[in-house]
């Protein structure tokens, strides 16, 4: 009998791994020029094994934690990573069920959706980031997150277990 | 196959977008309570991330050893440092003799050269690819604070963006988010030069005429102008190309940095605020 009681506390551990891992190791290691984005990993992982509302709910959380130690615009990463968790999770949960080989696309697209997301509301709000930057960008997150998206699917499931909805979740229902 | 979503979900969606963009619109409003919440929250996570960076070191060399031929990469950084120097050199050489040349304008302000100065190792770079930060082991116990410039024996790097007891962190002159007054050294042309990100020439508007002929390999240096956050002469980069600005009443100037920011190991902050 698992303990509903520790679920939010696996959430939030692996978050906050999650985060020192991502800039004590990850952001050292770059591949094509880029490096890879644990905490968007973490958000597909969440939205692939519970579908849209994991999805939103670790998305934004994830990227509020690391908007906590970034330089860029506070809330851009949690509304980015929200969103892309909420379609993920949804495309996932409606479409096909997330299996076989699916994850590692879905991890991939969702990298470059979520790439092209950040740069795209960057410039709305006044910050350019160049474009040019963006296929490097999305071919190294892509890169990770298909590498890493299967272990990341078992560590959520370690959190949540196989079917348990969360408590907010049940709650709106 | 439907996609639509329980109404739980939506409304969940809803809530959470609405957050964030709340969030978003009170940081771009530079609230003084996300900037504490970010000191604080570098504070705690600072220490942690320097024993993982300890514990992780060989695996991270173990990366570099893949992906880096050391030797190659050792032998590059030193001639990539001479060169730095070099032009570094040749570009506060042309804005000497100009100074020279405008007498005592300039033996007002202060210079760069006096100014005290604390260095620093860099502790992490960039924490994401959409970052242009990086971390040095020095902060308001060193004297530093926000806002200072930020150089090595090349020219500017940028400038410090917070700092908390033992760390801080520098915007790096590629942040597209980045500005500073600079002006040519040969001439005196005054412009704001501006990051464009990684690997990109920072982009100078320039109130130069668009008939004028600005050589490549121009220096660029800190102007240093009224209330500049930086002090004047402090090299920036090199012309690489000019071009028509938009309203076709200037250049617009392409200036490659002569800092590689990818390449930082120590660096130096000038203890020098607005005003001096």
């Amino acid at each position: 009998m698992r303990s509903r009681r520790l679920t939010p506390l696996r959430g939030a551990l692996v978050l906050v791994v999650a985060l020192v891992a991502q800039i004590a190791i990850v952001a050292d290691l770059r591949v094509v020029g880029a490096v890879g984005d644990l905490m968007l990993l973490v958000t597909v992982a969440a939205a692939l094994t519970g579908g849209p509302d994991r999805g939103v709910t670790y998305g934004f959380c994830a990227g509020l934690v690391f908007d906590l130690v970034l330089d860029s615009p506070f809330g851009l990463s949690a509304l980015t990573y929200a969103v892309v968790g909420y379609g993920v999770g949804l495309v996932c949960g409606g479409l096909f069920r997330p299996t076989g080989w699916w994850p590692l696309a879905v991890a991939a697209v969702a990298a470059l959706v979520a790439s092209a997301f950040y740069t795209g509301v960057g410039h709305l709000i006044g910050t350019p980031y160049p474009w040019g930057d963006l296929p490097a960008i999305a071919a190294a997150v892509a890169l990770w997150n298909a590498a890493l998206v299967l272990p990341a699917m078992a560590v959520m499931r370690w959190v949540h277990g196989p079917t348990e909805p969360d408590r907010l979740e049940v709650a709106l229902r | 196959m439907a996609i639509s979503p329980p109404t739980g979900s939506r409304t969940r969606f809803a809530v959470l977008v609405l957050a964030s963009v709340t969030l978003l619109t009170v940081g771009l409003r530079d609230a003084p309570v996300v900037r504490e919440v970010r000191e604080g929250a570098s504070a705690v996570i600072g220490p942690v991330e320097g024993a993982v960076d300890t514990v992780t070191a060989p695996v991270r060399n173990a990366w570099h050893g893949v992906t880096d031929y050391d030797d190659l990469q050792r032998e590059n950084e030193e001639l990539r440092a001479q060169a730095e120097a070099a032009e570094a050199e040749g570009v506060q050489t042309s804005d000497a003799e100009r100074q020279l040349a405008e007498l005592s304008a300039s033996l007002d302000l202060p210079w760069a050269g006096n100014v005290e100065t604390a260095t620093a190792r860099v502790v992490s770079g960039p924490r994401s690819n959409f970052s242009h930060a990086i971390e040095i082991d020095k902060g308001t116990d060193d004297g530093i604070a926000v806002g200072m410039p930020v150089v090595t024996g090349a020219g500017l790097v940028g400038r410090v963006s917070q700092a908390t007891g033992g760390s801080s962190m520098v915007e790096l002159l590629t942040d597209p988010e980045f500005q500073v007054g600079v002006r040519l050294a040969t001439t005196g042309d005054l412009g704001t030069a501006r990051g464009r990100g990684r690997g990109d020439p920072l982009s100078v508007d320039s109130a130069i005429s668009p008939g004028t002929k600005v050589p490549k390999g121009t220096g660029v240096v800190t102007s240093g102008v009224d209330r500049s956050a930086y002090p004047p002469g402090i090299p920036v980069g090199t012309v690489a190309s000019s071009r028509q600005g938009s309203g076709g009443l200037a250049l617009d100037l392409d200036v490659d940095p002569l800092v590689d920011v990818d390449q930082l190991s120590y660096l130096t902050v000038m203890l020098w605020t607005d005003g001096g």
